[in-house]
C-alpha cells in the first residue's frame, strides 16, 4: 500500500454497545456455517467502523439508529428476543423477513448494512482468492502492449 | 505537470499494490495541516476542483489571472488512490464514503448517489465514459429554452478542445471484457446494435476499476489533465478547505470565507478568507445550491429541478467463466431506446462491490458470490425529468429528495425487462434482478411481471443508483426561470458565477463528465473575454 501523505481523520462511530449488533449481523451474513473465525469477526467490526466514520454526522446517526432498530426488530414479529441474542440460523431467517417486508423502511436496514459489510468482507485477500479473482493480472490489454 | 500511465508491469497483490512512480506531483496545499488563519487576495477564487472548477481554473490561469481553487475534499495523488482497495477509495474520495442517497418521495426508489469529494472531484470516480450532449437535447436548449449559443455547432469547438486535452478515445474491441461481448451478443439476438464507447483514457490496461480511481494512472481525470496545467500557470490549489459563505456586498461577490478541516476531527477548524474580483462556484449539483442559499441568494429555483439519470444493473449467470474484471470497465453502449428515454451501458465494477448488491442472505448470497467468475453485468439508465430537490439539512451534507414521475418509473421497469431479455438472449442460466428481496429468475417468462402498465411492483423495491446529478441551479434566459444567465453569472449577484453540472437546464440522457467540461470550457472562455469588465465592476 502506498503511504498516504494526507492522513486520515481520526473518528469512530461504533460504541461498545453497538459492536455486538454489528458482529451478530456479520456472523449471520457471512458465517452461517462458522466460515469466519471469531477473531475475524471481531476485526471486521473495526473495519465497518472505519468505513462509516468519514460520513457526515447525520448519516452516522442514521446508521446507528438502524442498528438499534435491527436489535429490537424481532419484537415486531412477536419474538421476545434481541437480534444479537438469536441463534445464527434464526438471525438469517429474521433478516430474510426484514428483507421481504412490505414496510418500506425495514428492507432498507438490511440493504444498507448488507451492502457496506459485503463490500468490506469480500475485500479480504483470502476471500478474493477464494472467489477466483486474480487481482491485477490481466490478459486483454496485452494484445496491444505485447 | 501531468502524471501519465506507466508501462511497466504490475505485480498482483489483491488490490493493494504499488510501484514507485516517476510522475511529477502536482503541488496542492493541504488544509488539514494548516495551523494558522489564512487570507489571500486574488483575481478569481474557484470553489470546487471537479470537472467544472478545474476547467475554469486552467483557462483563467492560462490567461494570466491569479487563481485559487478551494476544495473541501482531501488530496490524493493518482499513485496513492490507484493503490487503494475499493472501500478505502470510497471512504477517502467519495462524499459520505459512497453512501449518499436521494430519498424517494411517493412511488420512487431510494437512489444511491456517488459523488467525489477530493481534488479532481467526481472525475476521479467516473467510469471515464465520454459522450457529447446529444443534438436533440441541444436543440431543446437553443430552440425551446432560448439558449441561443447551445447549438451543436456552437458548442463543438469547446468539446473538441476538451476531448483533446483529456485524451478522449474509442475503446478498442480487444479491450472489451467477455462480459461486454456477451452483452453485445445478447443485444444482437434482440436486434439491438451496440456501439463502442469513448473514454478519457491514455494507456488503459483494462483493470475494470475506474470507479475507484484508476490503478494504472490511465484515466485522464481533471486532476491529471486540467488541474496540473492550471497549477503550471500559477494557480494555487488548496485541499480540505470548506467554503462556508460567499461574501456579497452591494450586490457583488467579493470573496469567500471558510475553514480548513481539522486534521484530527475532520470538522471545520482554522479560518481562511480569500478576497477575489470574481467568485466561481463549482461544487456540483448537490452542494452548489447549499452554498448559494447559505450566502443569501434566494431564487426559488436554487436546489430544484435536480435530474439524476436513475440507473440500474442486472447480473447474468453463465455456464462459462466470464471473468468480467478482465477488460475495460465500460466499453459498449446502445442508444436503440433513446426515443423511449432508455440508455444501455456495459458495466462492471470491483468484485466485492458487485457482490454487495447480490440478492439473498447467508448461504444463498454466498452461493452467488462464489459464482462471480461466471457473472456478467449489464446496465441501463433513464433520461429523467427533473424531480429532485436539494435542501440544507442538519449537517454539511444536503438532504436530497427525488420524486420520480410515473413515466420514468415505467422506463425503469422496461429497462430491467430489456436487460433481462438480453441476458437470456446471451445464454444466461440465471438472472439477478435489481429488486430487493427477489430471488434469481431462470426463464424469460419470469420477466413478464415488469411489463410497463401492468406491473404492481412498488418502486421502493427497485435497487437504483445515480452518478449524474445535474440541474439544481439551472441556466436560463430570464431571472424568473433560473439561477444563472447564459454566461454562468448569477442573476442576483454580480461577479458570482456558477460553472458546474448544476447549471445544465435539463437532463441530458448521457454520462455527464464531458458535457460539464465542454460547457465549462465555453463559459470559462466567456469569462476570460469579459474579465476586464468584471474587474472594473469589482472595483466599483
Amino acid at each position: 500500500m502506498v503511504p498516504l501523505v494526507t492522513k486520515d481523520f481520526r473518528r469512530t462511530t461504533l460504541r461498545p454497545r453497538h459492536r455486538p449488533i454489528v458482529r451478530a449481523l456479520a456472523e449471520a451474513l457471512f458465517s452461517p456455517d462458522g466460515e469466519a473465525t471469531p477473531e475475524r469477526l471481531d476485526a471486521f467490526v473495526d473495519e465497518v467502523d472505519g468505513f462509516i466514520s468519514p460520513a457526515s454526522k447525520t448519516l452516522r446517526f442514521g446508521l446507528v439508529m438502524m442498528l438499534w432498530i435491527l436489535r429490537f426488530s424481532p419484537l415486531l414479529f412477536g419474538k421476545l428476543r434481541l437480534f444479537d441474542d438469536m441463534s445464527v440460523e434464526d438471525r438469517v431467517h429474521h433478516l430474510e423477513r426484514l428483507d421481504k417486508s412490505k414496510v418500506k423502511q425495514l428492507p432498507l436496514i438490511v440493504v444498507a448494512y448488507k451492502t457496506v459489510m459485503t463490500m468490506l468482507f469480500y475485500e479480504d485477500e483470502q476471500e478474493l482468492r477464494g472467489l477466483g479473482y486474480p487481482g491485477f493480472a490481466r490478459k486483454r490489454h496485452l494484445k496491444v502492449t505485447s | 505537470m501531468t502524471a501519465h500511465a506507466h508501462d511497466h508491469d504490475r505485480a498482483f497483490d489483491h488490490g493493494l499494490h504499488h510501484e514507485p512512480s516517476t510522475a511529477p506531483r502536482m503541488q496542492v496545499l493541504r488544509g488539514r495541516e494548516q495551523t494558522a488563519p489564512f487570507s489571500a487576495s486574488v483575481d478569481v477564487v474557484i470553489i470546487g476542483s471537479g470537472a467544472g472548477g478545474s476547467v475554469v481554473a486552467r483557462e483563467l490561469a492560462r490567461d494570466g489571472r491569479s487563481v485559487v481553487v478551494l476544495e473541501e475534499g482531501g488530496h490524493y495523488t493518482p499513485q496513492e488512490y490507484g493503490a487503494l482497495p475499493p472501500s478505502q477509495s470510497f471512504r477517502r474520495l467519495a462524499r459520505e464514503a459512497g453512501m449518499s442517497v436521494a430519498l424517494g418521495v411517493g412511488d420512487t426508489p431510494l437512489i444511491s448517489l456517488l459523488a467525489g469529494k477530493c481534488i479532481g472531484g467526481s472525475s476521479v470516480l467516473t467510469g471515464a465514459v465520454c459522450f457529447r450532449i446529444p443534438d436533440e437535447v441541444l436543440h431543446t436548449w437553443s430552440d425551446d429554452l432560448g439558449l441561443s449559443r447551445m447549438t451543436p455547432d456552437g458548442v463543438d469547438p469547446y468539446f473538441s478542445e476538451v476531448e483533446e486535452i483529456c485524451h478522449v478515445e474509442t475503446v478498442p474491441h480487444h479491450m472489451r471484457s467477455r462480459a461486454s461481448e456477451l452483452f453485445v451478443a445478447g443485444a444482437a439476438s434482440m436486434g439491438i446494435e451496440m456501439k463502442s464507447m469513448r473514454r478519457n483514457t491514455k494507456g488503459c490496461r483494462g483493470a475494470a476499476r475506474c470507479n475507484f480511481g484508476c490503478p494504472n494512472g490511465a484515466k485522464m481525470s481533471v486532476d491529471q489533465s486540467f488541474l496540473p496545467d492550471a497549477v503550471d500557470h500559477g494557480a494555487t490549489v488548496v485541499a480540505d478547505a470548506l467554503v462556508q459563505k460567499i461574501d456579497i456586498t452591494g450586490g457583488k461577490a467579493r470573496g469567500v470565507r471558510g475553514r480548513f478541516l481539522d486534521g484530527v476531527t475532520g470538522e471545520p477548524g482554522v479560518p481562511f478568507e480569500v478576497r477575489a474580483k470574481v467568485v466561481v462556484v463549482a461544487c456540483g449539483s448537490m452542494h452548489t445550491p447549499i452554498l448559494l442559499r447559505k450566502s443569501g441568494l434566494d431564487s426559488v429555483h436554487i436546489g430544484r429541478h435536480l435530474t439524476l439519470h436513475p440507473g440500474l444493473r442486472i447480473g447474468a449467470l453463465f455456464d462459462e467463466a466470464v471473468d468480467g474484471w478482465d477488460g475495460a470497465l465500460q466499453s459498449v453502449y446502445s442508444d436503440h431506446y433513446w426515443n423511449e428515454g432508455i440508455w444501455l451501458n456495459g458495466v462492471y465494477s470491483a468484485v466485492n462491490v458487485l457482490a454487495a448488491a447480490f440478492p439473498g442472505l447467508g448461504r444463498e448470497h454466498r452461493r452467488l458470490v462464489k459464482n462471480i467468475p461466471n457473472l456478467a453485468f449489464f446496465g441501463g439508465m433513464v433520461h429523467d425529468d427533473g424531480g429532485g430537490q436539494v435542501r440544507r439539512w442538519l449537517s454539511r451534507e444536503p438532504l436530497v429528495t427525488y420524486k420520480m414521475i410515473p413515466r420514468d418509473k415505467e422506463r425503469l421497469l422496461k429497462t430491467i425487462q430489456i436487460l433481462g431479455k438480453i441476458a437470456f438472449g446471451a445464454g444466461a442460466r440465471e438472472v439477478l434482478l435489481p429488486i430487493f428481496g427477489m430471488p434469481t429468475i431462470k426463464k424469460p417468462k419470469e420477466l413478464d411481471f415488469l411489463t410497463p402498465g401492468q406491473s404492481s411492483l412498488a418502486a421502493s423495491r427497485i435497487e437504483c443508483m445515480a452518478f449524474h446529478p445535474l440541474g439544481s441551479a439551472k441556466m436560463s434566459t430570464a431571472r424568473e426561470t433560473g439561477v444563472v444567465k447564459p454566461t454562468g453569472e448569477t442573476w442576483d449577484v454580480d461577479n458570482l458565477f456558477v460553472i458546474d453540472g448544476s447549471i445544465l437546464p435539463t437532463s441530458i440522457g448521457v454520462n455527464s463528465q464531458l458535457p460539464i467540461m465542454g460547457i465549462s470550457m465555453m463559459l470559462a472562455r466567456g469569462l476570460v473575454a469579459d474579465f476586464g469588465e468584471h474587474a472594473r465592476k469589482a472595483l466599483g
